[in-house]
């Protein structure tokens, strides 16, 4: 290369470095690296959600489906049929919920399966097959990464948590097992998330992601109820004082109740245990 | 003598150089209304519109990417410097799931697209792109669905062995065209699936349908898309 052309050349690229980085305009925002401070490790955010999940199912599962039955309500795996006079069951209840969590901003998933489902269509197959196997002998939860869809991806044991789930599964004439027990695991809940860790502000996001799922899915369910020849009293009672659901804000009062000191907790825990990243060093971040 | 000849070379050159530029702005122009005339998009798009987006503009799916040109050329600069996780878009948006739920999105889609984002549906990712709208709808076909139709055996096929007595044999007989004769795939249509499959659509009803034909599921739906994006 000739002096001149040198010359040139590291001008031109200089007036580019000053053009791209001294005076330019803030960058745009990266999607893996939105807010600031300590950032909570892909695991344990799908834990906290996971958490926030299983007391949800659990309110539904007891209160509402198992009190529900003895006053006369009806749950159903075809609930969405007009002819059918019912609500979802847990299971579809979580799939209601996981609609509507897809359908949000947020790149969270929330999926539900097993080894021996009802639904052929449910059944694991690949990685989740795998780490189901290895959670049937020792109940611990699967992580791993899926390298297709690059998300990663945490696995949490789903137990028979009412005698209501044995009976069902065990009675159902499509399902392929029929000797569960209370408090087997029956299948696995499955979250994935893009990022390998979400900040402070991203973990709040996906928490009230979930609890507007859920708030969304109970209220398609009393929407259905609402339909109903004999509709039950929607208001302050639950199934357990009657024929009776709860409102919506109820519901979720209730929710918000069962879950709120469990995530705090955990969610203070973190910001112990997290190491704290300043915006600088976030933005550099490999 | 020479001299007369060499003027009037240069005039007949001066005239066709009037032309040329002439013939150049023209094109311009004509290639400016092209692009810039909303009535116009079809004359440069990829190719035909898809059945029902025959009216559907280019800027409801072709979103500017966020940015400045500036910002997107420092954002990719730093991905490729290694000092940005993520690349930017540049100029447009890549058009994902998203754009097409911005009109198609409904709370009882019977196959939602993003259920085949877990993980055990790599094979129907992997075969034909379950995970993403255009797996099955690639836009500017001039179609209603875009591939061979083999979608239905990628998460299915246990029913050869797990299914109940009406649909084991059609499974077994791998006749996974049947499958839609029966049943619309988003479960969208009011009319109810028939319990026998002599009174279902015909083969040929179903690839007109899927062609951009009309539809053999009636013509009563849950949910029409929107018209424009919100």
């Amino acid at each position: 290369m000739s002096k001149p052309t040198f010359i040139l050349s590291a001008l031109a690229l200089t007036c580019l470095a000053i053009y791209l980085f001294v005076t330019a305009p803030p960058p745009i925002e990266d999607p893996d690296q939105v807010g600031s401070g300590p950032r909570i490790p892909v695991a344990e955010a799908l834990t906290i959600l996971n958490a926030e999940n299983a007391r949800v199912r659990s309110i539904y599962t007891r209160d509402i489906v198992g009190a529900g039955l003895k006053v006369g309500l009806k749950f159903d795996e075809d609930w969405k049929d007009d002819a059918v006079q019912a609500g979802p069951l847990p299971a579809l209840f979580l799939r209601e919920t996981s609609l509507r969590l897809e359908r949000r901003p947020v790149p969270l998933g929330l999926f539900l399966g097993s080894k021996y489902p009802i639904a052929s269509a449910n059944q694991f197959a690949g990685d989740q097959a795998t780490a189901f196997t290895k959670m049937e002998s020792d109940g611990k939860p699967a992580y791993f990464y899926s390298k297709d869809t690059k998300r990663h991806t945490a696995m949490f044991a789903d137990r028979a948590a009412v005698q209501a789930c044995v009976t069902c599964h065990n009675e159902h004439p499509d399902s392929p097992k029929s000797d569960w027990a209370l408090h087997d695991i029956m299948g696995a809940t499955t979250w994935t998330l893009p990022s390998d860790s979400v900040s402070h502000s991203q973990m709040l996001e996906l928490i009230d992601a979930l609890r507007g799922s859920v708030a969304e899915a109970y209220g398609s369910y009393l929407n259905k109820a609402a339909q109903f020849p004999h509709p039950p009293a929607i208001g302050e009672s639950w199934p357990a004082q009657g024929y009776a659901l709860p409102t919506q804000e109820v519901f979720m009062a209730r929710v918000k109740r069962d879950c709120d000191e469990g995530t705090l907790e955990a969610l203070l825990a973190q910001r112990q245990t997290s190491p704290s990243v300043s915006p600088e060093t976030a933005e550099a971040r490999p | 003598m020479l001299v007369s000849a060499t003027v009037e070379r240069m005039a007949i050159s001066r005239e066709r150089q009037r032309l040329g530029y002439l013939i150049g702005g023209c094109l311009a122009v004509l290639e400016a209304i092209v692009l810039l005339s909303p009535d116009l998009d079809a004359a440069h798009a990829k190719g035909p519109m898809n059945t029902g987006h025959e009216t559907v503009q280019c800027e409801q799916c072709h979103q500017r990417a966020p940015g400045t040109t500036r910002q997107q050329i420092q954002a990719n600069v730093n991905h490729l410097l290694g000092t940005r996780e993520q690349p930017a878009d540049f100029g447009f948006k890549a058009v994902s799931n998203a754009d097409c739920l911005a009109c198609h999105d409904r709370p009882d889609d019977r196959h939602p697209v993003f259920r085949f984002l877990e993980p055990r549906f790599a094979d129907a990712r992997k075969n034909i792109g379950a995970h993403q709208c255009v797996g099955c709808h690639a836009e500017h076909n001039g179609v209603r669905v875009s591939n061979n139709g083999e979608f239905c055996q990628q998460c299915h096929a246990s029913m050869e062995e797990d299914g109940d007595a009406l649909h084991r044999p059609l499974v077994q007989a791998q006749d996974w065209e049947s499958c839609l004769r029966c049943h619309d795939f988003h479960g969208n249509y009011v009319k109810e699936a028939p319990n026998d499959i002599n009174n279902a659509a015909t083969a040929r009803q179903v690839d007109a349908y899927l062609s951009g034909g009309t539809s053999p599921y009636g013509t009563e739906r849950h949910f029409k898309a929107r018209r424009t994006r919100p």
